[in-house]
């Protein structure tokens, strides 16, 4: 297990580094990359280049990467190119902020879907399977900044529920009732979106296995249909599904941009968006590299559950899923 | 005659498809008495594992169900049973095990665990005592150091390996009846030959009961006191092992019979095979089942479907071939 976590590590390690290295190359190679940005076009060429080289921007590139991954690896992420404020200051608020929004419309979502899913599993093609599988047609199908607007017109503005937008009402903020208050609505949008998945998901892996061989000899051993369902087929089903909560995490940090937009939360996904149209590259730099973190976090947790909850998996022998 | 352990009458059953229903099995009945090993022979397709997944009540898990006929185990009858009264029955009065041993055996559990659990389920036992009692039975179906054997998963383990461990779980209740569908066919022969044996031994030192499951008249003829020949989901033949095997009166007994190659006999000389296929039970043809394979039909054999008609000593086989008028069975 110890061997496996640091192999995973350096792994891990590797893969950041070849992110880093993308992102920045990406990011440069972008037509209005910060030359075009930091330098004002009424320069004339001499101060441009004067300018240039005050920034550092006349460097060769792999200069300005490793600069830049120097900056990075000892936490300074830069500054924006508007106001001059440190990147950090801006980016990890938002992430706070997103991740009260989607870690409750998540865990929301998960305490509906399992044991929905695993309930339709034993009831196929019943009326609360039929249920679910309406709302995860709904819950697909609509666009969720549309939901969104549809909820604020009903709860906010016609029956006067609800607070509009934000995430608190001035001059309240750090009054949790206040925050719940504003959260119903977005984390509503967002559940409805990940319920669709999860309940199909669970119900989907439950009945894959329910028709298995160790199923049939569980009640051959006169267990009954609760522990069979359970005990036997529970921890087998909850494999798949650890998967697609591992890559899902990520979402957790990098947020729903529309959603957020929306309901104006101050989220990391409607900062990525307002920072992408004000091509403020280091804050874009920063937020890609810290969703790219949080993805292999995501699948090393992932691999390390999936070898919690099945022993044919051997952390340490030939490793899990990829990174 | 002793008790009959188990009897099953006319017992028809069949599944809802989105055809319509489909039979699967046509009005067969059978007994076995305590101590004593019946085997049910056939094709793929007959109809004898669905007939014990009946039995045990296991069907309807299966999308099929008891259409008619009574399953009496020790004159009780299962068929009009409730699931939850199954459950009690199930694993402790008589139990099974099935054909693809590594399949059988839940992944996510240790051996001895799922031994266990049955123990702590039907016997009320302490976890420490149903794990000794595990480790016991590991140890009696022949898996070395069976301390360590049980604190492994399936995955560690060979198919042998497995289905030993299966029959552990099916016998730890000490059952009155084991039902074995097809338990060596996943095996290769020489794993096959030590649990026909271990199988025979057991039953030997635990005086249980076999229903046995099989396609191979080899392993039928080892094993079983009796041999049930079953043709798209009905009985032809049944009778002791000795007088099927010496005498067998069914054409298509004969056929199985001839198509098991020997060692004797020419060497390059070509292998008796049945002619056709066996007809889905929805398709049967008029009269007898077996009419359009049989070498030997007749006029009658299209009209008539002949009854199972047994003669002094008990052996029963429907054919018109032979009709000696004594009783119907």
């Amino acid at each position: 297990m110890t061997e496996y976590l640091i192999r995973r590590t350096l792994q891990s390690i590797l893969v950041m580094l070849l992110i880093t290295v993308v992102t920045f190359i990406l990011i440069h190679a972008a037509p209005g990359g910060p030359k075009q940005i930091y330098l004002s076009p009424n320069l004339s060429p001499e101060a441009a280049e004067r300018q240039a080289a005050n920034l550092g921007l006349d460097r060769p590139l792999p200069v300005q990467y490793f600069d830049w991954l120097g900056d990075l690896l000892r936490g300074d992420l830069g500054y924006t190119f508007k106001n001059n404020l440190p990147v950090g200051d801006l980016i990890w608020p938002t992430v706070g902020n997103t991740m009260i929004l989607m870690g409750a419309a998540w865990l929301l979502s998960l305490i509906i879907a399992i044991p929905w899913g695993i309930y339709n599993s034993t009831r196929e093609y019943g009326f609360s399977d039929q249920t679910a599988s309406f709302i995860a047609y709904v819950g697909f199908a609509m666009p969720s900044f549309w939901f969104g607007i549809i909820l604020q017109e009903l709860f906010a503005l016609k029956w006067d529920l609800l607070p509009l937008s934000d995430m608190w009402s001035m001059g309240k903020e750090g009054d949790i009732g206040d925050l719940l208050m504003h959260m119903v609505l977005p984390v509503s949008v967002l559940t409805l979106g990940f319920l669709a998945g999860y309940v199909k998901y669970a119900r989907s892996s439950m009945l894959e296995v329910l028709d298995q061989d160790y199923i049939r000899t569980a009640r051959a051993k006169g267990l009954g249909e609760r522990r069979v369902v359970f005990r036997h087929a529970l921890r087998n089903a909850l494999i798949p599904v650890i998967t697609v909560l591992g890559l899902d995490l990520p979402i957790l940090v990098a947020g729903a941009a529309l959603t957020e937009n929306v309901f104006n939360w101050p989220g990391m996904g409607r900062m990525f968006v307002q920072m992408a149209t004000q091509r403020e590259y280091s804050v874009l730099m920063a937020t890609t590299i810290l969703i790219a973190f949080f993805v292999i976090i995501g699948n090393l947790i992932a691999d390390i559950l999936y070898a919690v909850v099945d022993p044919r998996v051997k952390l340490g022998r030939k490793g899990g899923a990829s990174a | 005659m002793t008790q009959n352990l188990l009897e099953v009458r006319n017992l028809t059953t069949g599944f809802h498809t989105e055809r319509g229903f489909v039979k699967a099995t046509d009005r067969v009945s059978l007994a076995i008495q305590e101590g004593q090993t019946l085997c049910i022979v056939g094709e793929s397709g007959s109809g004898k594992s669905v007939t014990s997944l009946a039995i045990m009540r296991l069907i309807d898990y299966a999308g099929g169900f008891i259409e008619s006929g009574e399953v009496l185990f020790k004159g009780d009858n299962l068929a009009a049973k409730k699931q939850t009264d199954m459950m009690r029955i199930r694993g402790s009065k008589m139990s099974m095990i099935f054909q693809d041993p590594m399949s059988a055996l839940n992944p996510v559990f240790s051996v001895g665990d799922q031994i266990a659990e049955t123990l702590r389920i039907h016997k009320h036992m302490s976890d420490k005592a149903a794990w000794n009692k595990a480790v016991e039975m590991l140890r009696l179906v022949g898996i070395p150091s069976p301390e360590i054997r049980a604190r492994q998963y399936p995955h560690e383990m060979s198919g042998g390996m497995c289905q030993r461990v299966v029959i552990a779980m099916a016998l730890a209740c000490d059952p009155e009846l084991l039902i074995a569908d097809e338990p060596t066919t996943a095996l290769d022969v020489t794993v096959q030959a030590q649990i026909l044996d271990l199988l025979a031994k057991l039953k030997r030192e635990l005086n249980t009961s076999i229903l046995l499951i099989t396609h191979d008249m080899g392993v039928a003829a080892e094993i079983a006191d009796r041999i049930a020949v079953m043709y798209a989901g009905a009985i032809v033949e049944e009778g002791a092992v000795d007088e099927v095997f010496e005498q067998p009166r069914h054409p298509y007994t004969i056929g199985l019979l001839r198509s098991i190659p020997g060692i004797e006999g020419e060497r390059g000389g070509e292998l008796y095979t049945i002619k056709g296929s066996i007809p889905s039970i929805n398709e049967l043809p008029s009269g007898c089942r077996f009419h359009p394979r049989c070498p030997h039909v007749m006029e009658r054999c299209l009209r008539e479907e002949p009854p199972l008609m047994a003669d002094e000593r008990g052996h029963r086989a429907a054919c018109w071939l032979d009709e000696v008028p004594k009783e119907g069975a």
